[in-house]
């Protein structure tokens, strides 16, 4: 899969302007999140969770995403090697679902089965108005979801920027790092701005 | 951003350095493998055969649409109708699983009996991303097997030539505008056919059933998106479930079927909405439905669930 997907970034020519990989935790979603970055111009491939972050760091790469996937954080404690970026990555790291959830685990955080889990679509609240992984997204917009656990405590040093009616820790950002989490799936077709938050965070791995 | 004419361009080129000898290539008549055939035959001529296999699961009158289509496209093609042996195959046979594993494996045997005759090396199929993210493996969960994935035996010798293999469909629809093929706007239809689109034993005569029904929702709801009542949906049509229901057809007693009509909105698949149909709509369709199929079915519900949670397909 791996070749075949770095055929596919050869031939549709991208420049090598910013490089944002994306690790596959086993996601039903982990190719739709490599086709945004792919239609937003990023040099991209998908890794497995199992890759070296020296491998990452020698790839050059600019920014990571965290996919979602079926293992059940809330229950379980691995995600292959997502734990050793998380510790010692400078650039931008964006967790989706069960990335997500990993990424406030590791942090300190809780992860609990959901008591009403989300599938489908759901109404996002933004709860912090000037972050920019959320520039030019309203309040108040559609996104879908599909998640039986969740983040129920937020880890120290985390911001909540966004909550849903059944689910109030939808998206986190590190306060000192340039690491965010989101419980929500930006990268389908369905999210109203999905495509606005991968451009936001797509800026923030290019400075 | 994804380029139709790039990726034809390179794509051609590869698969004329690739394959050497014969290929042959499932072909349903979908817009995957419509577009993979066209791609394939232009890169290697006549070497490429396309194959279609009649499981006995297909629409109303596709066998004779699919033989046009090979032959607008001037396929070298074979047309087996395999019908009876997938009917025996699947005989009291009600778990969707199985089912998708038994018609995947029908089918490459089918194709490797076709290669030894015909002495191809070489199996091309419409993969696309959706097939294989669902079909699971390793870290990724079993959604459920696609037969061109998840139902290939272990065993098999053709070598996999899937040059969709990452695309999503609305990508391929560009490929087929760009090489002006008839099929690039035709809904999307399961390999598996009508076989997954009757909930529990796919029997012949269940099979009629469905294939009308699907037929009187396809038929109504273009009809309606012509007059401009309706958007046309992504996927359109009908699930024949297994419950039987009591109605009332002219002062006398009925116990039939129940047909659920499903309609989605969708760009990639990966996620969809079920359709806004409206009412008037959703009546002629149950009026033809129940008046059609008489006593088999007595009752039409309309699924109203998305993606997920629900799949398009039911199986």
């Amino acid at each position: 899969m791996i070749l075949r997907i770095s055929l596919l970034v050869l031939l549709n020519g991208n420049n090598g302007m910013v490089k944002i990989f994306v690790v596959d935790n086993g996601g039903q979603w982990t190719h739709r999140e490599w086709r945004t970055l792919r239609d937003l111009d990023v040099e991209t491939s998908i890794v497995p969770n199992t890759t070296k972050l020296q491998d990452l760091l020698d790839a050059k790469i600019d920014g990571l995403v965290l996919s979602g996937g079926a293992p059940r954080i809330g229950r379980d404690g691995t995600l292959g090697n997502c734990a050793e970026y998380l510790e010692k990555a400078t650039f931008p790291i964006l967790g989706i679902c069960a990335g997500h959830q990993f990424m406030g685990r590791f942090f300190g955080g809780d992860v609990k089965p959901s008591k009403i889990p989300e599938f489908g679509k759901v109404q996002l609240i933004l709860l912090c108005s000037d972050d920019p992984l959320f520039e030019k997204v309203p309040k108040k917009s559609i996104v879908w979801e599909s998640h039986n656990d969740e983040v129920t405590k937020l880890p120290k040093n985390f911001l909540l920027l966004a909550g849903s009616e059944n689910c109030k820790i939808q998206a986190i950002h590190h306060k000192k790092k340039p690491f965010y989490g989101l419980q929500f799936h930006p990268e389908v077709e369905h999210t109203e701005y999905g495509e606005q938050i991968f451009k936001n965070f797509v800026q923030l791995c290019e400075q | 951003m994804f380029n139709a004419d790039t990726f034809i361009e390179q794509t051609t080129k590869k698969l004329a350095s690739d394959i050497r000898g014969k290929a042959l290539i499932a072909f349903s008549g979908g817009v995957d493998s419509t577009v993979c055939a066209a791609l394939v035959h232009k890169a290697i001529g006549n070497r490429l055969i396309a194959v279609h296999v009649d499981t006995g699961y297909m629409r109303k009158n596709e066998s004779n649409h699919v033989k046009k289509m090979m032959e607008d496209l001037r396929l070298n093609f074979l047309f087996i109708d395999a019908s009876n042996e997938y009917y025996s195959a699947l005989k009291g046979i009600e778990d969707p699983e199985k089912k998708r594993k038994i018609i995947g494996e029908k089918f490459i045997r089918v194709f490797e009996k076709t290669a030894i005759e015909e002495h191809i090396d070489y199996l091309v199929q419409g993969t696309i991303a959706p097939d294989w993210i669902e079909s699971g493996g390793e870290l990724r969960d079993t959604i459920k097997s696609h037969h061109n994935v998840g139902g290939l035996p272990k065993d098999m010798k053709l070598k996999l030539v899937e040059p969709l293999h990452d695309l999503y469909k609305d990508e391929v629809r560009k490929i087929a505008r760009a090489l002006k093929l008839n099929v690039s706007e035709r809904q999307p239809f399961p390999g598996p056919g009508l076989a997954i689109r009757i909930i529990g034993e796919a029997t012949p005569e269940r099979t009629m059933i469905v294939r009308e029904a699907c037929n009187i929702v396809e038929t109504e709801i273009e009809c309606a998106v012509q007059k401009g009542l309706m958007e046309l949906p992504w996927q359109y049509f009908a699930v024949l479930l297994p419950v039987k229901t009591v109605g009332v057809h002219g002062d006398q007693r009925v116990y039939g079927y129940t047909i659920a009509i499903r309609a989605v909105q969708s760009v990639d698949a990966m996620t969809c909405n079920y359709s806004y149909i409206p009412h008037e709509v959703l009546d002629v369709i149950s009026t033809k439905i129940t008046n059609t199929l008489k006593e088999k079915v007595n009752r039409v519900v309309y699924d109203i669930t998305n993606k997920p949670p629900g799949t398009v397909e039911w199986e």
